[in-house]
């Protein structure tokens, strides 16, 4: 039986469904934001983890060797000259099928019972019954034949002996299924067997292996010293699982600024819960003064207060994790493909529901109400028993607060200044100063409210007379009600032009990156794999190119990661498009065509501490060798990882030919698109390739900068949507607080129309002051987030540009959303009942 | 008296209200006339209908037969925005409970019924400063409601049922939250300023003093007037 003091409260709620509706709304949309944001990055880490687990199987570790990979004759030894027989080599590479891209497997059967199982146990119907011995045969003697997962070959609607085309290294290959494996955790989704030698022809990388796979029994140092020992140099035994960990923490950054931004819009949902508890708890004073002379003691007060939040956080909680698996499966499509685009190859069709990302979303909503319901619960447990505070009393508070409260938000602010100075690289303190910073600034936005509604009131006088006085008197008399929903609308709407700021300003730096970088005329190459060493001859001798720049990207790998270098030979008239940063490109210049000097990106700079004049540590096919760093330049790669060496070095020190794009500069008076047309048809039967002008290369450039930016419009979005609900909710609650003041207004003559336009010009007031109030804090967010997240989580050096036009765009959407949150509570205001002003209470 | 006009003439008034299936009539055809300068007080128990008739008088509501003729305008078949207009203009209101505008100072909520019937700025500061003389708040202009006492709250409504000259005054148990010092005083004030400017008053009220202050006194039982006397 719930207590009649309870029912008392519950049923003030159940009387004001819409109040009830909008908390509820204002708690589920945060917590569905959080879990989706959660489980799409969780959904893609698992994937990938567990594709990394399937493919890596028993292995413990790995030999992995320079940008080519190992050759293929440190396996032979290894197993003949040293007997070591827990190793199974592997070849892996990206193909394309059906525009879709697919992981290639190239293994050796008989050495895959050491490490996988998966590879061995494909079967076609007929086979099921004959022998294992059918599938080494095939793999053996029939060049072309793959084997996939049964779900794989039904995403391709494929069948066992089916023939199909794939596009490995630039090349169009025929394949054909010849046999399925069971995997119902979707784990080798998107990933096609075969065997080594095909692969290797296939990817024309015949002799060498991406690495060898490892089995070492648990603490056996005798094999693991045994087998290190017997490595070549350029080789190297590293532990399977940090080589997974360390690929996935790659994209770590990424997903912890996708979940801060999801706590943002909690953020955003906390002030309106406590806007909703707050109205909840002032508008009961009467019925908790007698409930307070009737005996109810404080602490009853206070737990009957909280529990109400507790029981309507945890049911909206509930609604917002189920909103937030739906909302998820379309976030995850978005966040799959930018990892894709940035990080590494990850195949995610659904997404999984986590546990602990539940738990996280359902604490995060009970939280939430418990927090914002504490400050109003025990504000109501101080009233005097039968004396319920007045209106003016609970107005006069409120505004005694403000000074108090304003200091309190200068204090965050310090402690956020002081964080981000202490806090080094660190990015979660980074975020965490961010939060701070909002909150503080929060916190001074009731003081702007006071005095700017009392700067305004007498122009409103001058220009709409005493009702327009009424309405922007009433913003700052209010406080106790529109403070919470200007702070509301104010964070959110300093979220959109922090975010507007730091994308269009990192765009201009990207764009003009490009301009300065994208040297060359016509840019071709291939995605993945090498560029066929006659077909760059042959566009050497093209008529109308004058001249060109090859690039070679290879990955090198020791136990600190992995790091990109990218292998340049390029004319010295093309050097101006790499900006140095603290060197003298006199200087810098000879050095790293003609000794082992090196450019290092700006994130890797900043990650690595490094800059001109360091020394830096690569693994080389020789083993480890030391580079000078001639100088830093300027970057936006993702992976902090960037070298920039030129080919001279590189030919040093790594056992590769191999060019993967070339830059085409043209004879004066040539057409790009004339050698892009010639390009096409050179390159048509011998290797795809991909062929650009340099207009069309840094639109196609910019266009997937747009697109990686598309989940943070759609979270900030969502932001907003949150706080234009605590506009409503606070507009909705006032207009009841207010009903009699404006039946009165309606008995002595006010229309519908005055009474409505009144509360109209009200929240645009409240608009306008939101959106005033989000302009400073929203230039200092996109300061933090350009000068401290975006530079701790990928070290970009990015130029801040305040654009006119974000700021006015963003005050003008606050008054607008503030005028259209307005408009329902305006017309319901326009129909209160003058009656009730003659009513007694 | 009786030769002046008459103010506000009810004919066969009568006001039902529905709680489910049931049917409350609250008014069964009254029938009453007030003349200009008439003061009348308006007596009955709890839901006699009292503040009925004086929400169909102030064209707050509409009766569901009848006719209701104040200063003149036959109030049936009004739209809502006339009789909004209507109110605006010919009806002052003093309430129980004051009902001032808690977010204008007392200067503005006087102000604001001289506003909404477009009294020029100039007339209506004098008017503003001429009324808080005569309700003897002046000084207090700048204060805003929620630091005045209540009997000060109620003579700034009367001040502001006053402003605009209405033809009616409608009062409803306007000395109900008073003390009986305080609502003495406040309804001394009431009675001279209604007298000197020769305003017509209708007071819903249950004190037999408020009742001994009117030229006459109508009893309101089972909906309808059931007695009258004259003072």
């Amino acid at each position: 039986m719930i207590p009649v003091t309870y029912r008392a409260s519950f049923s003030y709620l159940l009387r004001h469904p819409w109040q009830l509706a909008l908390s509820f709304i204002g708690i589920g949309v945060g917590v569905a934001v959080i879990v989706a944001v959660d489980l799409a990055n969780a959904s893609a880490r698992k994937a990938f983890l567990l594709s990394m687990d399937a493919i890596t199987g028993a292995a413990t570790h790995q030999i992995i060797g320079g940008p080519r990979g190992v050759p293929e004759d440190v396996y032979t030894r290894l197993r003949v000259e040293h007997g070591i027989v827990s190793i199974a080599p592997i070849i892996e590479g990206t193909i394309e099928s059906d525009n879709t891209s697919l992981t290639l497997l190239g293994i050796d059967l008989f050495a895959e019972q050491q490490v996988r199982s998966f590879t061995g146990e494909a079967r076609s119907d007929d086979q099921v019954a004959s022998s294992d011995e059918s599938l080494f045969t095939d793999f053996l003697i029939t060049p072309g034949v793959v084997t996939a997962s049964e779900r794989t070959a039904s995403q391709f609607g494929l069948r066992v002996g089916d023939r199909f085309e794939i596009t490995a290294d630039g090349r169009q290959q025929t394949a054909e299924l010849v046999a399925l494996f069971a995997d119902d955790s979707g784990a080798l989704d998107q990933v096609i067997v075969a065997d080594i030698a095909t692969v290797q022809e296939w990817l024309g990388r015949t002799g060498w292996l991406s690495r060898i796979d490892v089995r070492i029994p648990d603490g056996d140092d005798t094999a693991l010293v045994a087998l290190e020992s017997a490595l070549p140099d350029g080789t190297q035994l590293l532990s399977a699982s940090g080589r997974t960990r360390s690929t996935a923490e790659m994209s770590q950054a990424f997903m912890t600024n996708l979940s801060a931004m999801s706590l943002l819009a909690l953020l955003v949902g906390l002030f309106l819960i406590f806007n909703s508890v707050n109205f909840s708890v002032l508008q009961r004073r009467k019925l908790i003064g007698v409930l307070r002379a009737l005996g109810l003691t404080r602490r009853q007060l206070l737990s009957m207060i909280l529990v109400e939040a507790g029981v309507l956080g945890a049911l909206a909680a509930v609604v917002g994790v189920i909103l937030g698996i739906a909302l998820g499966e379309q976030l995850l499509d978005l966040v799959s493909r930018t990892i894709n685009n940035l990080y590494f190859r990850v195949s995610v069709s659904n997404v999984s529901i986590e546990t602990f990302s539940i738990v996280k979303g359902l604490i995060a909503g009970v939280g939430a109400a418990l927090v914002a319901a504490a400050f109003p619960a025990l504000e109501a447990t101080s009233y005097q028993p039968r004396l319920a505070l007045t209106r003016s009393s609970l107005e006069h508070r409120a505004r005694n607060a403000v000074p108090k409260v304003t200091l309190i938000g200068l204090v965050l602010m310090v402690a956020a200044a002081v964080l981000i100075l202490v806090s080094g690289n660190n990015l979660v303190a980074g975020l965490a100063a961010v939060f701070l910073l909002i909150l503080g600034f929060a916190l001074c936005v009731p003081l702007f409210v006071k005095f700017s509604s009392a700067l305004i009131a007498p122009l409103a006088d001058r220009l709409g007379g005493i009702s327009m006085r009424m309405a922007v008197a009433g913003v700052a008399s209010s406080l106790s009600r529109t403070g919470v929903a200007i702070v509301a609308l104010a964070v959110a709407v300093s979220a959109t032009i922090g975010v507007s700021i730091m994308v269009d300003s990192f765009r201009g730096s990207v764009s003009e990156w490009l301009e300065q970088t994208l040297q060359a005329d016509v840019y071709t190459g291939v995605q993945r794999g090498a560029m066929d060493a006659a077909l760059i001859q042959a566009i050497r001798n093209l008529d109308g190119v004058e001249d060109l720049s090859t690039r070679k990207r290879a990955w090198i790998e020791d136990a600190n990661g992995r790091t990109q270098l990218r292998v340049f030979d390029m004319p010295p008239e093309s050097y101006v498009g790499a900006e140095l940063l603290d060197a003298d490109p006199a200087e810098a210049w000879p050095a790293w065509e003609a000794n082992d000097a090196v450019f290092v990106s700006e994130p890797y700079a900043y990650q690595n501490d490094v800059g001109a004049g360091s020394t830096i540590t690569l693994p080389t096919d020789h083993g480890p060798r030391s580079f000078a760093v001639a100088a830093r330049f300027q970057s936006y790669d993702i992976n902090a990882s960037g070298i920039m060496m030129s080919r001279a070095t590189y030919a040093r020190h790594y056992d590769d030919d191999s060019v993967d794009s070339l830059g085409l500069y043209l004879v004066e008076g040539v057409e790009a698109d004339t050698i892009v047309a010639a390009l096409e048809t050179l390159t048509e039967n011998w290797q795809r390739l991909y062929i650009v002008s340099n207009a069309s290369l840094r639109q196609a450039s910019l266009r997937i900068f747009d697109q990686t930016f598309v989940i943070t419009d759609i979270l900030y979005w969502l932001t907003l949507a949150v706080a234009f609900i605590g506009i409503l909710s606070a507009m909705l609650a006032l207009q009841l607080e207010r009903a009699r003041e404006f039946a009165t207004l309606r008995a002595l003559g006010m229309t519908p129309t005055q009474v409505g336009g009144m509360i109209t010009a009200q929240t645009g007031v409240i608009g306008l002051l939101s959106g005033l109030a989000s302009v400073p804090l929203g230039i200092v967010m996109a300061w933090v987030l350009i000068k401290v997240i975006n530079r701790r989580a990928f070290g970009w050096q990015i130029d801040m540009n305040i654009s006119v036009d974000i700021l006015a765009v963003s005050v003008g959407f606050a008054i607008g959303a503030a005028l259209l949150a307005g408009l329902y509570p305006a017309w319901r205001a326009g129909q209160a009942q003058p009656a009730i002003a003659m009513r007694e209470e | 008296m009786s030769d002046a006009p008459l103010e506000i003439q009810l004919k066969g008034l009568s006001r039902r209200f529905h709680e489910g299936a049931r049917e409350h009539v609250v008014l069964d055809g009254v029938d009453l006339d007030i003349r200009r300068g008439e003061t009348v007080a308006l007596r009955g128990r709890s839901g006699s209908g009292k503040s009925t008739l004086l929400n169909l008088i102030a064209a707050i509501d509409a009766p569901d037969a009848g006719s209701v003729t104040v200063a003149g305008i036959d109030l049936t078949g009004l739209s809502e925005r006339e009789r909004t207009l209507f109110r605006r203009e010919h009806i002052g209101f003093v309430y129980q409970s004051f009902n001032l505008v808690p977010t204008l100072n007392v200067a503005d909520n006087v102000r604001l019924v001289l506003e909404l019937n477009k009294v020029p700025p100039s007339q209506a500061s004098t008017r503003i400063n001429e009324l808080l003389e005569s309700v003897g708040l002046a000084d207090r202009a700048d204060s805003y409601p929620d630091v005045l006492s209540g009997g000060e709250q109620q003579r700034i409504a009367i001040a502001r049922a006053l402003a605009h000259e209405p033809a009616v005054l409608l009062a409803d148990e306007p000395t109900g939250n008073l003390d009986d010092a305080t609502a003495g005083s406040v309804l001394g004030l009431l009675d001279t300023l209604v007298r000197d400017s020769g305003h017509t008053m209708l007071i819903a009220t249950h004190s037999q003093h408020v009742a001994s202050h009117c030229d006459r006194v109508l009893e309101l039982h089972n909906g309808r007037i059931a007695a009258t006397a004259a003072r």
